[in-house]
């Protein structure tokens, strides 16, 4: 019975570490893809020749600092912050999974970059320099 | 309407790993009193707040000032809402045990200890989804998803 029991145990941990895995590999995709975006909204942009929209959520703790680095990174281009949980649709629209993600629009409103996450942030920030 | 405190989302994968750990290791060696003692376990932390859940307040107290600060925090209500999923699922299985249907009680068991490895090792929490889909239909105040 006990070897009965301990290969029920065995079946669902390997189901397990299964769907991890497959989440795991899902998810990094995701993160690196570039899927194909929708336009950005032309509200949204405003008029300018370079926007980053950043979609976060009221206890993202990284998205200010973000936000700070974008601004940073180029003055001229103009950041618009997106509360993911206000705007379901919008986050939908864009697949977005986790916050900060930061798009990159021309004036057309054409994704240029995503990144997605603190660290892809700070590394596009260190590969511009 | 205001949002209730945001918390440290390693807490809840913390209690959803010693969950997993416990439900597998009472079903490995057929002690059925894990069952209703981890039904309780959810339900203070459920009804009453993470200070109340044991796991969650020995995460709080005794794990969390030894880690980093979390790079994200989440909204309480969702893992609130699984909690009580599991708890709906753990007291069936545990008048299962009373009315001598051992199978169903270990299955209900089983399907709870499974949610909560995936949760503990993905992140994915499927009663916080089910809370999120009827938060959206719903539109309420802020909720993370």
């Amino acid at each position: 019975m006990f070897l009965a029991r301990a290969v029920v145990v065995v079946v669902l941990l390997f189901a397990v570490a299964l769907v991890t895995r497959l989440y795991r590999q899902w998810r990094e995709g995701v993160r690196t893809d570039r899927p194909d975006h929708p336009a950005v909204p032309a509200s949204l942009l405003a008029g300018a020749e370079r926007t980053w929209v950043l979609f976060t959520t009221p206890y993202c703790a990284t998205c200010g600092p973000v936000e700070a680095r974008l601004r940073a990174l180029d003055p001229t281009a103009r950041v618009v912050k997106v509360d993911a949980t206000r705007e379901p649709h919008l986050a939908d629209a864009f697949s977005i999974r986790s916050a900060p993600t930061a798009l990159l629009a021309d004036a057309a409103g054409r994704v240029q970059e995503r990144l997605v996450g603190a660290d892809a942030v700070e590394d596009y920030v260190i590969a511009l320099r | 309407m205001s949002s209730p405190a945001p918390i440290d989302p390693r807490g809840p994968r913390f209690n959803q790993a010693v969950l997993a750990v416990a439900l597998l290791s009472g079903f490995l060696f057929d002690w059925r009193p894990v069952v209703p003692v981890f039904a309780l376990v959810l339900l203070a932390g459920a009804a009453l707040g993470p200070r109340y859940g044991p796991f969650l307040a020995l995460y709080a107290r005794a794990i969390r000032p030894r880690l980093a600060p979390p790079a994200e925090l989440e909204d309480p209500r969702p893992p609130r809402f699984a909690s009580t999923v599991g708890v709906v699922f753990l007291g069936a299985a545990t008048l299962a045990f009373v009315a001598g249907h051992a199978g169903i009680a270990w299955g209900l068991a089983l399907i709870v200890a499974s949610l909560a490895a995936l949760s503990a090792t993905t992140g994915i929490c499927v009663g916080c989804e089910i809370y999120l889909l009827a938060a959206r239909r719903r539109r309420p105040g802020p909720v993370t998803g």
